[in-house]
């Protein structure tokens, strides 16, 4: 028990799994038990979300969701990853430079461009979500890049490596695992922006629509219920990048502290 | 003390006037050194060279000019049989911290340098032989992550000696190391100049002891004053600064540190130092 208010302790698995389980249990009791006025009780939320998923198709939703979401994080990723790996070339520092600032523009104005230059309104949502994302990560991603030392680089040119070839054994290979750490970071952004662009371009549906709709009707239980249901896809997605990472860069915690 | 019979031949290794100015100061000036082919005989006998230097004078620039890593202000660095000059990759260069792929395992770090010299299934049966020599076999699958100290920098040294042309080059290789760990970085250093006649392992260091122990030939870096007396810019290496430790009759011993006359050149050096 110390060792959990202990600086830096690393407590038995055990033990931290038991501390977990209470501290969600005793929350759930405080939320079971003392219901604040305002906020929906733990009954009316269940009985929400069976409603929502039998009878507003909320599967449904956060699938066509998803999807959308998934579409756009693995187009950004491209995008973002080919803007930050040009920042070698001087020439394109002041794009990615751009591209980072990009994430202070709000997106509600920016969809009336989109629309002018899709068709569809699926492709109006995918183009905002894309270019949120891309912003995000070109930040994110930059940030890896610009983490390389003079010593990591010295040591691949000592080995009479090209200056592209140590940008790619180095930069692009070296640091895919930290990649991949920015992009799980920012998927959450994604989730942010797909309630908000939901609701900008109803036609689709999805879950940002349905949680609009029950925020409208101030269907509170509705509401907490759907987040709750973004919070628990999120926390799988983030457990699916954690997965890929050990499996795909094992040697990426060797080093961690 | 006991004089070994030595012959030198062609150069391998020759710094020619170079120096260096850095965001307007000037690091290093006119530094002179050329490193030759010793030969012993019936042996294979490569050779290993010391520049001292005390800290923040501009060992690590120097190494980085000799790695071809940054080019002089002005002079040349010129190395192989051939003198040609330094491009990255001629030499191979330990850095202070060993570094290695940290996403690579151990035997593909050396096969990734292998390869830059050896068509594949070549560079394999390299990589092979370097890890049985340099006793890292057993860690091969191994990342860099999970290595000791000791492995990390035989590692190091085995993957700059599998592409670098015989010259490497150690920057500090015995700082923070404790004894045991001093030793197995000079007995690296010895197998690596007797596995052939022209390797050569420059060593730059602060560690006079060690370096002169193993060194035959040692350059000292330093200040130069002027006729007035004050102190002239950029570390330089003066002529009654370069010693042939095989001439002295120091160089290839085996516990030479107990040697009475190797106690008193390194008090000499220490003298030299703390008047420049």
């Amino acid at each position: 028990m110390k060792s959990l208010f202990a600086p830096n302790a690393q407590p038995a698995r055990l033990v931290f799994t038991t501390m977990v389980i209470g501290q969600a249990s005793i929350l759930l009791l405080l939320w079971l038990f003392y219901p604040m006025q305002l906020f929906p009780s733990l009954g009316e939320v269940v009985r929400s979300l069976g409603d929502l998923i039998t009878t507003q198709g909320l599967i449904q939703e956060l699938w066509a969701s998803m999807t959308t979401a998934i579409e756009a994080l693995a187009v950004a990723t491209v995008l973002a990853l080919l803007i930050s790996y040009l920042t070698a070339l001087p020439f394109f520092r002041p794009i990615a430079y751009a591209a980072s600032k990009m994430r202070y523009l709000t997106l509600t104005g920016l969809t009336f461009f989109m629309a002018l230059m899709v068709s569809s309104g699926h492709q109006v949502k995918l183009s905002v979500l894309i270019f949120g994302a891309t912003v995000y990560l070109v930040t994110g991603m930059t940030s890896v890049i610009l983490t390389t030392t003079q010593e990591e680089m010295d040591h691949a040119r000592t080995l009479g490596m090209s200056e592209w070839r140590s940008f790619y054994e180095v930069v692009v290979l070296g640091k895919l695992d930290e990649m991949l750490e920015v992009v799980r970071q920012n998927f959450a952004i994604i989730w942010t922006m797909i309630t908000l662009v939901e609701t900008l371009y109803q036609s689709e549906g999805g879950i940002g629509l349905l949680l609009y709709k029950q925020n409208r009707y101030l269907h509170l239980d509705g509401v907490l219920a759907i987040q709750l249901v973004i919070l628990a896809t999120g926390a799988a997605q983030d457990y699916v990048f954690v997965l890929l990472r050990r499996v795909f860069f094992p040697y990426s915690s060797l080093g961690a502290a | 003390m006991t004089a070994h019979s030595y012959a030198y031949r062609d150069p391998i290794l020759t710094l020619n006037n170079v120096s260096i100015t850095l965001n307007n100061e000037q690091i290093l000036r006119d530094i002179n050194a050329q490193v030759l082919d010793v030969t012993r005989p019936n042996m294979q006998q490569g050779q290993v060279v010391g520049f001292y230097g005390r800290s923040g004078i501009g060992k690590s620039v120097l190494c980085r000019i000799m790695a071809g890593l940054v080019a002089p202000g002005t002079g040349t660095v010129e190395v192989g049989l051939a003198q040609q000059p330094v491009t990255p990759g001629m030499v191979g260069f330990v850095q202070q911290r060993y570094p290695l792929f940290d996403h690579r395992t151990l035997h593909d770090n050396l096969l990734v340098a292998a390869q830059r010299k050896h068509a594949p299934a070549d560079a394999r049966q390299h990589v092979d032989a370097y890890l049985e020599r340099f006793g890292l076999a057993p860690h091969r699958r191994k990342y860099p992550a999970l290595l000791s100290g000791g492995q990390r920098q035989r590692a190091a040294i085995a993957q700059q000696l599998l592409c670098s042309d015989h010259l490497i080059l150690l920057d500090e290789p015995f700082s923070g190391l404790d004894v045991a760990m001093i030793d197995e970085v000079k007995r690296i250093i010895v197998e690596v100049t007797t596995m052939d006649e022209l390797n050569t392992v420059i060593i730059v260091s602060h560690d006079i002891v060690t370096t002169t122990a193993l060194a035959d030939r040692l350059w000292l870096l330093g200040y130069e004053h002027d006729a007035a007396g004050a102190l002239v810019p950029g570390a330089t290496i003066s002529p009654q600064h370069q010693y042939n430790l095989a001439e002295m009759g120091l160089a290839w011993h085996e516990n030479v540190e107990a040697e009475p006359e190797f106690a008193q050149f390194v008090e000499h050096i220490k003298q030299e130092i703390r008047g420049s």
